[in-house]
């Protein structure tokens, strides 16, 4: 076991795109660990880099101790688990998940005595001699995973692990990967585009864009005290609320009203406010400190419900209220941020301020 | 339009369907009947027996010292381009597959022109001298790469569309398992594309099979020459036909390419896949 | 590129290095026997320019031009993708027939197919003349083009009738659909929605059945290029002149002449395509 590091890791690929520009990142042994972005962000590519599937262009790449930017990916000792699986259709399950000792020339009957073993403690054991096309998208993404168990790693690397599964699935495969890796203690990297897969899963998260990390942190961390306005965006199931302001006398001037500054910034300072509407609580009668509007929409999100307030020519803003709560859309309402959740970004996409 | 006559153009071209279908299998059918019949006539001649059963002329066959020889002959070579062909073109379109290389499909390209064009009789004047030239006439290895060769262009095209239709991540997952790219041709590329690389196989027997111009000038000792040249020894002194022996030996001498037919139809339908695109 | 190097070797061998060849042959005056046997004499574009004042030569190319358009171009094409049309819902036993004695024409060792069409074109015992009831009738002798353009069209429709087939399955069901409801006549329906769909596919196929058909030799084998030179197709002619004559180096002259037309074609047919594509 080992935990990974990445020094100015930079992939630019001949056309002159780069994918991952000078990226540095440790990941600790034992962790699991998700690289999150939009897609073309460079995570994939990351862990491709990870993987050897790609050469970096300039930076090292870790695993343990060992140096291993320069080799091949069979040298590296992880084992990857692909997006679409990569089961080979020609292979029965047994054979599939025996294949990595089967290129290490470990004789018949023991490498599939050691995927019967693995496969039975993935629930396999009844459908060693089915081929993969014979199984569900929940069996195949268990025989993938047999297959990199088995091959014993320092490290797994997963790219997008559960997209091929439907909706429900997602959620049950989730748990079952986190009490996998747990058990199994192998450093563990893999790649999301779902925010909401990452802060379930993962014991840390890097947010990506465009080639560069832009926050590594806590599931907690990263949602709570996004890094800049970009990792605010992007993580969340309800999108956070970026308003502008301005700063004057200690208090915050925006479109829908004006709110307690949490931070000592000079007069005429222009700032970017985030809330996320989980953290505004609505009231229909006036209050102080609060940010007012029309009811639009209101959407059903289940055990609560996103209130959208119209102010007059500015962002609107989001607000969840409790079910039952619900105001009737055409009535003027108001939101009141609970106190230390109000954060405030350089204007124009910046950096956290406070 | 009232509805009779609706029915009535409706029945017309039915019936007009019919017999264009009807006129077309005459047409190809009416050669091939001389095949099925007169190896079975007493009096084989160009002219379609009258009924009448006999296997004398199988006797025949079997006692002339070429037919049967020159079918094996014709199996050896067939055999042996059809395996070279797929090794060569099932390596050389999987690299070719794999590899982004500038120009790479112009150059796949025009090799395919060149093969259409240069296999017939526009090359048979340069293979033919630089063969005699090695001293390579009558040597069958020689002619098995020379067939090889010609195929190789269409085969290779052929396949790169079926190695481009496997996932990269099969291949890629094999690798960070540590497999070498022979290991991985082996083990995963080749078992996936197997129906490529069946039709190649096919298609390169059927080639060979069939292909009477070079060997008829690549092959002169009659002990190696193939069916598709012996055929034209079977005519006596006075330069007319043997026609026991040519009807029985055209039939033996369909019988292989018809089983092929028939196998590939059964396992795969006697359909492109995916050779060949707009 | 280990891959790669046992077939490129090969196509380098016997592809290009011929065709390199037989640009040089065709500079120099180089007989199979004879004084200039021994010592090729260099005649630079000599044999190009008798070619192509040869009375012979313009005759052999028009009449392949003839061949090539009316047995390939048209007969083929035509006749292929009407039979793809019409079996596209026929009853299967009907398609099942069809299919197989159309496919048979196309598999057949040439050799044997050459004797199943002397046998039914034979003077005096042929399938066809007591058929029609017209004993006698010389159909090579008297009609020898339109005897190697029936050929072409027996052997070789097949092709272009699974090629059509294949495409035509591919034409999404819905879009037919939608014609049929804005109530579209067929022929309508194959102009607005089947041919855009195929375009690409007629191209291509046209262009290998052109390909093909310019270079076959099998015309050679039913009628020997004659009577008086009426059927002697380039091929044919090539090789009368120089293996036959012995004429070694302006047969190869007349080779890179059909090399020439040939990439002509080629690069016709691509331009087409890539306007479709653009």
């Amino acid at each position: 076991m080992a935990g990974i590091g990445l020094s100015g890791v930079t992939k630019t690929y001949p056309g002159g795109v780069t994918a991952v520009d000078g990226l540095d990142l440790t990941v600790h042994d034992g962790e699991f660990f998700a690289l999150l972005g939009p897609s073309g962000c460079g995570k994939t590519t990351l862990l491709r880099t990870i993987a050897g599937l790609e050469q970096a262009s300039a930076g090292t790449v870790s695993i343990g101790d060992r140096d291993v930017t320069r080799l091949a990916p069979g040298q590296r000792d992880v084992a990857m688990v692909f997006q679409d699986y990569a089961l080979f259709p020609h292979m029965t399950v047994l054979d599939n998940i025996a294949y990595p000792l089967r290129v290490k020339r470990i004789p018949r009957a023991a490498r599939h005595d050691r995927a019967r073993e693995v496969g039975a403690g993935l629930d396999l054991a009844d459908l060693m001699a089915r081929r993969p096309a014979e199984l569900s998208g929940g069996q195949q993404q268990r025989v993938a995973l047999a297959r990199a168990v088995v091959a014993h790693p320092k490290a797994f690397l997963f790219d997008e692990p559960l997209s091929n599964l439907d909706a429900r699935l997602r959620l049950s495969a989730r748990t079952f990967l986190k009490r996998l890796q747990r058990d199994l203690g192998i450093t563990t990297v893999f790649v999301t585009h779902d925010q909401a897969e990452a802060l379930a899963m993962a014991d840390r998260i890097a947010v990506m864009d465009a080639g560069r990390i832009r926050q590594v942190g806590t599931p907690r961390e990263v949602f709570g005290r996004p890094a800049t306005s970009f990792v605010a965006h992007f993580i969340g199931s309800t999108p956070m609320n970026l308003l502008d302001a301005t700063v004057t006398g200690g208090r915050l001037t925006l479109a829908a009203g004006t709110l307690p500054c949490p931070a000592d910034l000079p007069d005429d300072t222009r700032v970017t406010v985030g809330i996320r509407p989980e953290y505004l609580t609505y009231s229909k009668d006036p209050v102080e400190d609060a940010l007012a509007g029309t009811v639009g929409i209101v959407e059903h999100l289940g055990s609560s419900s996103l209130v959208t307030l119209e102010t007059d020519g500015a962002a609107p803003v989001g607000v969840v209220v409790e079910e039952g709560a619900e105001p009737e859309p055409g009535t003027r309402g108001w939101a009141v941020p609970r106190p230390g959740r109000v954060l405030l970004y350089r204007a124009g996409g910046g950096d956290l301020l406070a | 339009m009232s509805a009779p006559a609706v029915l009535a153009r409706r029945a017309m071209a039915r019936v007009g369907l019919y017999v264009f279908v009807g006129l077309v299998l005459v047409f190809f059918a009416l050669p091939l009947v001389w095949l099925v019949t007169t190896p079975f006539a007493r009096t084989p001649s160009y002219r379609v027996p009258a009924p009448s059963f006999t296997l004398h002329n199988f006797r025949i066959l079997w006692d002339n010292p070429y037919a049967v020889r020159s079918i094996g002959n014709s199996l050896v070579l067939a055999g042996g381009t059809a395996v070279l062909a797929v090794v060569f073109a099932g390596t050389a379109a999987y690299a070719l597959s794999r590899v982004r290389l500038p120009g790479r499909d112009a150059v796949l390209y025009a090799v395919l022109l060149l093969s259409s064009i240069v296999t017939g009789t526009a090359a048979m004047v340069p293979i033919f001298l630089m063969l005699f030239q090695l001293d390579l006439i009558d040597n069958r290895l020689a002619l098995v790469l020379v067939l090889t060769g010609g195929l190789l262009p269409s085969a290779m095209f052929i396949l790169k569309d079926f190695m481009d239709t496997v996932p990269r991540s099969y291949e890629e997952s094999a690798r960070v398992f540590g497999a070498s790219p022979f290991q991985i041709l082996r083990h995963v590329v080749a078992p996936v594309v197997r129906p490529g690389l069946a039709t190649i196989a096919v298609w390169a027997v059927v080639q060979v099979w069939g292909n009477f111009l070079l060997p008829y000038i690549l092959l002169h000792d009659p002990a190696k020459q193939p069916a598709a040249v012996i055929m034209y020894t079977f005519y006596d002194e006075g330069g007319q036909p043997n026609f026991a022996l040519i009807s029985t030996f055209s039939l033996l001498y369909s019988v292989p390419v018809v089983l092929c037919y028939l196998v590939v139809n059964r396992r795969y339908g006697f359909r492109f896949q995916g050779g060949i695109k707009g | 590129m280990l891959f790669v190097a046992p077939a490129l070797a090969l196509i380098a061998a016997f592809l290009v290095f011929p065709a390199l060849w037989t640009l040089y042959l065709g500079v120099l005056k180089y007989d199979l026997a004879g004084s200039n046997a021994a010592a090729p004499q260099f005649v630079g574009l000599g044999n190009y320019r008798d070619a192509l004042t040869d009375p012979r030569f313009a005759n052999s190319l028009l009449l392949t031009v003839a061949f090539v358009g009316l047995s390939a171009v048209l007969g083929q094409n035509v006749l292929g993708f009407l039979l793809a049309a019409v079996l596209r819902d026929a009853a299967s036993w009907v398609r099942g027939v069809v299919n197989a004695v159309v496919l048979l024409a196309w598999i057949l060792p040439g050799t044997v197919v050459v004797f199943l069409w002397q046998a039914l074109l034979d003077r005096g015992g042929g399938t066809l003349n007591a058929l029609l009831g017209t004993p006698g009738a010389a159909w090579t002798l008297d009609h020898p083009l339109a005897t190697i353009v029936a050929f072409n069209i027996w052997r070789g429709t097949a092709f272009s009738m699974l090629l059509y087939s294949a495409a035509l399955g591919a034409v999404p069901r819905s879009q037919l659909e939608t014609a049929r409801t804005y109530g579209a006549g067929p022929l309508r329906t194959l102009r607005d929605v089947v041919l855009p769909h195929i375009r690409g596919h007629v191209l291509t196929n046209t262009l290998l059945i052109t390909l093909w058909t310019f270079n076959d030799f099998a015309p050679y084998m039913l009628t020997g290029g004659g009577p008086d030179h009426r059927s002697e197709t380039l091929p044919v002619y090539v090789y009368r002149t120089s293996i036959e004559g012995g004429a070694l180096g302006y047969g190869s002259a007349i080779s890179l002449i059909m090399l020439i037309v040939n990439l002509a074609i080629a690069l016709f047919y691509l331009r087409l395509l890539r306007r479709r594509s653009a």
